[in-house]
């Protein structure tokens, strides 16, 4: 995927290639932007294969992966409408609204996956719809619409059940018990491990990780939908000038996001195996910090889906390993933030100092 | 699990006993003033912490017994804003409640607040926080007690040499507490080696820790037990040793318990061999008992100490229980715990 996307990326920002008198002493700035962050997160590979004792093999690559399945899945929505220049912020809670809804059809409503898997991703995408409305149609600023969005789907999920978990053999609030169960299908999803020169070694959340990763990927850098979204994110105004309908595609990144959040919940509704009420607020900081960290990835400076699943899994290299080496919990969010400034200062600094050539 | 069952059947009976004692009392409607003429009594609860299992099951507890008394209950939910909850505590003063169940919160925030209402005349009974007031009773449930049995029976279990894993969050009351047993364990037993430490509140926790014991395995895959006590934190450890294939390897060892977490330890082959629990409703219930006495002039004594029961994985399997309602029916001593009982006292019916 890196040696497809680097071309791609120098035709992207070929300003510097027309500053001839200056190119020798950008380059080594520019190659240090561009493959600064790559190189971290070999070196960090490095790192901890050295350090923390079980880090290097191939269950460990995969449990990685699967650790950030989840919210990489959620940094590909909101990468999306990123990319528009919006902002998701009720992706959390519709990843856990989605999770509650899995259960609530499977175990209250006894219905099969696919009936379970059809409705989560229908309300996904529902609430994207809404999400757009409001900030095409009423003109809510976007953060603020999501915003309100989070709360109230944060207590929606809740009033079914009176805010309780759901799991088989639950008592209802009219006092009847749950019967039904998470169906084997649905459950598969999230613990299923299919052989891969070891046995059981990749689990399905990471191959939907990684098959979500490359559609996106293809859909922003390859279609003309993606480059007319890039387009509105950069300038709305003249992508409508130039005959774009920004408010339908607009619409159309908060579907994807809803859409995709909806997949991370039954992902994690599949690995619980019950209906976890949950704000879903560690869900959205975790997918923000990947995307914002995608930013810095190549020397991109903009949102896009390769840097977003390499900001993800620098998170959850960084995680894991420094939990191997039995680091306290508090250590966790210091050096995750720590990376999102750098990632930032790299991403600011660099379109800065691009600005600043001309 | 012999101790338990005796005990279990020694619960069944006195409850029996009490339970016709208790229908002949509420016949004759005996209650002491002022709660003979229940309908004008008003009690508050003032929440600091409402969302989830726990907090929802106290609160059935809360209204079940006031609903067996008669009395008027009004709930005030802070929803974890310490100033909010003081000022509620203020709203219930001047409401003219006879009496303030405190539920969890801030000792600094709460200690002012409380005197006002004792001041007021107003009977206060507080559980889970320590408002500092002689006046005030406070109800527990004893989770350095939770941690201890759980971990003796991780002993009898396991002996006492093995390599363990331990899940803690410092600074959570409850989990504090519940360290102390754990140190005082090692203290003991020399033999029992922590090798790794984790934990953490990230919602949703049960994946937020999965991920987190997922490393530690690997990294320790000598670790032949696990210490969770919160069964959040257990959820999550369990699924990661499933993930890492090492069921029958490990066993864990955790407090509180829910419908989910049974349908987990019953799991075939389950790593989850026994929690400890006290059922929140019976501590909601407790609370309410407990000022119900202050309100007729008894004491509940300083201290109100609702004693947590052994839920192991053999006990559920034999008994065939599948949720809180059938652990309720099998361990008595679950569904109901003897303190704060006068006679009295009416009980919610079961």
């Amino acid at each position: 995927m890196s040696v497809d996307s680097t071309p791609d990326q120098t035709t992207g920002d070929g300003s510097n290639t027309e500053a001839l008198p200056r190119r020798k002493r950008a380059t080594l700035v520019d190659h240090s932007i561009r493959y600064g962050f790559l190189g971290l997160l070999l070196g960090l590979i490095v790192f901890f294969s050295i350090f923390a004792s079980g880090f290097a093999g191939p269950r460990s690559a995969v449990f990685i992966f699967q650790s950030v399945a989840i919210t990489g899945i959620l940094a590909l929505g909101v990468t999306c409408t990123l990319v528009v220049g919006g902002f998701d912020l009720s992706i959390g809670s519709v990843a856990t609204s989605s999770m509650m809804l899995a259960a609530y059809m499977m175990v209250i409503f006894e219905q099969s996956a696919f009936v379970t898997i059809v409705a989560c991703l229908a309300m996904g995408a529902f609430i994207g719809l809404i999400n757009g409305l409001l900030i095409v149609k009423t003109r809510v600023p976007d953060l603020l619409a999501t915003l309100g969005m989070m709360f109230l789907l944060v207590g929606l999920q809740r009033i079914p059940t009176e805010g309780r978990s759901i799991a088989t053999g639950m008592t209802l609030p009219d006092g009847s018990t749950a019967e039904g169960t998470f169906s084997p299908f649905f459950l598969a999803m999230g613990r299923h491990r299919i052989d891969l020169v070891l046995e059981d070694l990749i689990p399905v959340s990471v191959i939907f990780l990684i098959v979500i990763g490359i559609l996106v990927w293809i859909f922003l850098e390859m279609t003309r939908h993606g480059r007319l979204m890039y387009a509105i994110g950069s300038n709305e105004r003249a992508a409508s000038l130039t005959g774009t309908n920004v408010n339908n595609y607009k619409i159309m990144a908060y579907m994807i996001s809803g859409t995709l959040a909806s997949v991370g919940g039954m992902l994690l509704a599949a690995r619980l195996g019950r209906g976890d009420i949950a704000s879903g607020t560690n869900l959205l900081l975790d997918a923000v910090a990947a995307a914002l960290i995608g930013f810095a990835v190549l020397g991109a400076a903009k949102p896009n889906a390769f840097g977003t699943a390499m900001g993800a899994l620098f998170v959850g290299i960084l995680l894991q390993g420094l939990t191997m080496m039995n680091a306290p919990y508090y250590t966790q969010d210091f050096i995750k933030g720590f990376v999102l400034v750098i990632a930032l200062v790299f991403t600011f600094s660099l379109s800065a100092r691009k600005a600043g050539s001309h | 699990m012999k101790i338990v069952r005796r005990t279990a059947l020694a619960m069944v009976a006195s409850i029996a006993a009490s339970a016709t004692l208790l229908s002949g009392g509420i016949a004759n409607a005996e209650m002491p003033a002022p709660l003979d003429n229940p309908g004008d009594v008003k009690i508050a609860l003032v929440r600091y912490l409402s969302t989830g299992d726990f907090f929802q099951a106290y609160l059935s507890g809360v209204e079940a017994q006031a609903e067996a008394l008669g009395v008027d209950l009004r709930v005030f939910d802070s929803r974890q804003d310490a100033a909010l909850q003081a000022d509620m505590v203020d709203q219930a003063i001047a409401l003219g409640v006879d009496g303030i169940v405190i539920q969890h919160g801030l000792t600094e925030s709460m200690k002012e607040a409380a005197q006002r209402a004792v001041d007021a005349g107003i009977k206060v009974v507080a559980f889970d926080v320590n408002v500092e007031n002689e006046a005030i009773p406070q109800i527990e449930q004893s989770d350095y007690l939770l941690g201890k049995l759980a971990l003796e029976q991780a002993i009898e279990d396991n002996g006492n040499e093995w390599k363990a894993g331990y899940v803690y969050v410092p600074g959570i009351a409850p989990l504090d507490r519940r360290h102390v047993a754990w140190e005082e364990i090692k203290e003991a037993n020399p033999g029992i080696e922590e090798v790794a430490q984790m934990g953490t509140l990230d919602n949703p926790i049960a994946n937020s820790n999965a991920n987190q014991a997922r490393s530690v395995l690997q990294a320790n895959p000598d670790i032949s037990v696990f210490f969770a006590p919160y069964n959040e934190f257990a959820k999550g450890v369990k699924i990661a040793v499933d993930e890492a294939g090492m069921s029958s390897d490990v066993s864990i060892y955790s407090a509180d318990v829910s419908t989910a977490d049974i349908a987990q330890m019953r799991e075939p082959g389950s790593a989850w061999k026994a929690t400890v629990a006290t059922n929140p409703a019976v501590v909601g219930e407790v609370s309410v008992r407990a000022l119900a006495m202050m309100l007729a002039g008894e004491d509940p004594g300083a201290q109100v100490i609702v004693p947590p029961t052994l839920i192991t994985q053999a006990f559920l399997n034999e008994n065939d229980i599948s949720n809180m309602e059938d652990l309720s029916a099998k361990l008595p001593q679950f569904a109901h715990a003897d303190v704060a009982m006068t006679d009295w006292m009416p009980l919610p019916p079961r």
